[in-house]
């Protein structure tokens, strides 16, 4: 294996870790959750880990009645601030990449109140995509975005993402149909959340069985998320 | 609404397919012939009918749509004529094959067609009358979307249909619309199966119940783009037929162009991947099939896209 493959491979492995957590503690499984604890704060990769985790970094802090960061709120913030700052879109960032900047940034000002200073600006994400993208490619993207399928959360998106309701019904069931679970899962989170998901798409089983097919971690988060904000898949 | 509907095929490769395909079939007509061995094989022969009961559909079909001209009508005609004169031996196999197995419904399936064309055998037509009206022909354990097919013969032939046409539309897997992420192969060929009967091989797309057709149409774009990838040129082209069915076709310029260039240069359309080799009669009984349904999609489609109805993309 090439240093870079072992250094990709341990990523995956923090990152699934962290998963784990978060899904369980969206689950209301586990200890309170605190992301300096899915994450250890000392480790190199803890950063980009944040930053691919994107906005479900803080997803527990969504939940209702949860109590709010506590005593980890300011170890959280000040991890989800070394990620943005190692990690920043620049000019040749794919879009996908900006929007799951943005949308950490926002779910930071949204769960971590008590830390509203000095979050950087994002930079305003390109979106023609969102309207000019033929379906197959829109589901990727999407399915790329899921973390932002948090409530209170990405609301322009979400909008924009209701007007191709049923193009991202055919990305999951061609993503199902591939077994390609987190594409599924990503997607699958999405529909929950949309108003106007079709009924026939059957959204619930659907969830359910790519939970059961699939053992990696973000699929269940995605799903998890999916059951606990949006009501779906249960 | 798709928002970014898929730009349509132009109609010169829609008409190509076809052309190319009749092209191979007529050229291996004679691989359609039954040996003695195949008619000496009693309930067996069935099996060796089905590929006579494909050409014939198929070349119904392309005689009735006609659009490409009357060189493809003389074609297709052609090949009705010498299915029914040389291949059937103008009915008299279907008539033995009913004689041996009167309570069957396969050669009335197959007759139908024939019937249509004004092809005559009286002493099917006579011979056919009892069994319709025993009580084990409605009670006959058969695929949901098969009884369609015998409902839909009966009605062909100017019979009253033995069964209530939407009852058995209910009963098939497409009639229910259950979870679309299910499709598979086999419930794919069910779904293109059960439209072809409910709008009796495209003539009559308003018949596709309203619920059916935004079903599909919702969901066929997945299924499709799958198959595709999977290069199983069988299927997509019957999913292509099933597009052109619906009341507002796509036509998909990619998915075809896609098709068309798996078309072998002899026009034979391979059944999954790439064009098998061997023994002529080994690959003409694996690609007759795709290359039939070729010749159908192309017609269809060309049919579709030169109406005025158009295309709901291009129109």
């Amino acid at each position: 294996m090439t240093e870079q493959a072992q250094g990709a491979a341990a990523l995956s492995a923090v990152i699934a870790d962290a998963a784990s957590e978060i899904a369980l503690a969206l689950s209301g499984e586990g200890d309170p959750y605190a992301l300096s604890r899915a994450l250890r704060q000392e480790d190199a990769l803890a950063p980009a880990a944040v930053r691919v985790l994107g906005a479900d970094a803080l997803a527990p802090y969504a939940l209702d009645g949860h109590p709010g960061a506590d005593g980890a709120g300011s170890a959280d913030a000040a991890m989800v601030r070394e990620a943005l700052t190692a990690f920043p879109p620049s000019g040749d960032t794919a879009a996908v990449s900006v929007w799951s900047y943005h949308g950490l940034v926002e779910a930071s000002r949204a769960l971590l109140p008590g830390h509203t200073t000095d979050w950087p600006a994002p930079p305003e994400p390109g979106d023609d995509w969102l309207a000019s993208d033929p379906w197959p490619r829109l589901s990727h993207r999407a399915s790329q975005l899921a973390a932002l399928a948090l409530p209170g959360l990405a609301l322009d998106l979400t909008d924009r993402l209701t007007d191709r309701t049923e193009d991202l019904a055919r990305g999951f069931v061609r993503a199902v149909r591939r077994r390609d679970w987190l594409q599924s899962a990503g997607l699958g989170r999405w529909l929950a959340r949309l108003p106007r998901t079709p009924a026939s798409l059957g959204l619930d089983n659907g969830l359910r069985f790519v939970r059961q097919m699939s053992d990696d971690p973000r699929v269940a988060l995605h799903v998890t998320a999916a059951q606990r904000f949006f009501g779906r898949g249960r | 609404m798709t928002v970014t509907a898929p730009a349509p095929a132009p109609p010169a490769l829609l008409h190509s397919v076809g052309d190319r395909a009749l092209t191979w079939l007529d050229a291996n007509r004679d691989h359609f012939r039954l040996t003695e061995r195949d008619l000496a094989r009693g309930d067996a022969l069935v099996e060796r009918l089905k590929p006579i009961g494909e050409l014939a559909i198929n070349m119904r079909m392309l005689f009735r749509e006609g659009v490409a001209g009357s060189r493809q009508r003389e074609r297709a005609g052609s090949l009705l004529d010498f299915a029914w004169r040389e291949l059937l031996d103008g009915g008299n196999v279907l008539a033995r094959h009913q004689h041996n197995e009167p309570f069957s419904p396969v050669a009335l399936e197959m007759y139908a067609v024939f019937h249509e064309l004004d092809y005559r055998h009286p002493g099917l037509e006579a011979a056919l009358a009892t069994p319709r009206t025993t009580a084990t022909w409605r009670a006959l354990e058969m695929q949901p979307n098969r009884r369609l097919g015998v409902l839909n013969a009966e009605r062909r032939m100017g019979l009253t249909p033995s069964g209530d046409f939407a009852e058995a539309a209910a009963a098939t897997w497409l009639g229910q619309r259950p979870e679309p992420w299910t499709v598979h192969l086999h419930i794919a060929y069910d779904i293109t199966h059960t439209v072809f009967h409910l709008t009796n091989w495209g003539e009559n797309p308003g018949r596709l119940p309203e619920p059916l057709a935004d079903y599909i149409e919702l969901y066929l774009p997945a299924w499709a783009a799958d198959w595709a990838e999977l290069e199983h040129w069988d299927l997509l082209g019957e999913l292509l037929i099933v597009d052109a069915c619906l009341p507002h076709p796509t036509l998909d310029g990619q998915l075809w162009e896609r098709y068309a260039a798996a078309q072998s240069a002899t026009g034979a359309m391979p059944l999954c991947g790439r064009l098998p080799e061997g023994d002529p009669s080994d690959v003409f009984d694996i690609v007759h099939h795709p290359t039939l349904v070729a010749a159908f999609a192309s017609a269809m489609a060309t049919s579709r896209s030169l109406s005025a109805d158009g295309t709901g993309a291009g129109a």
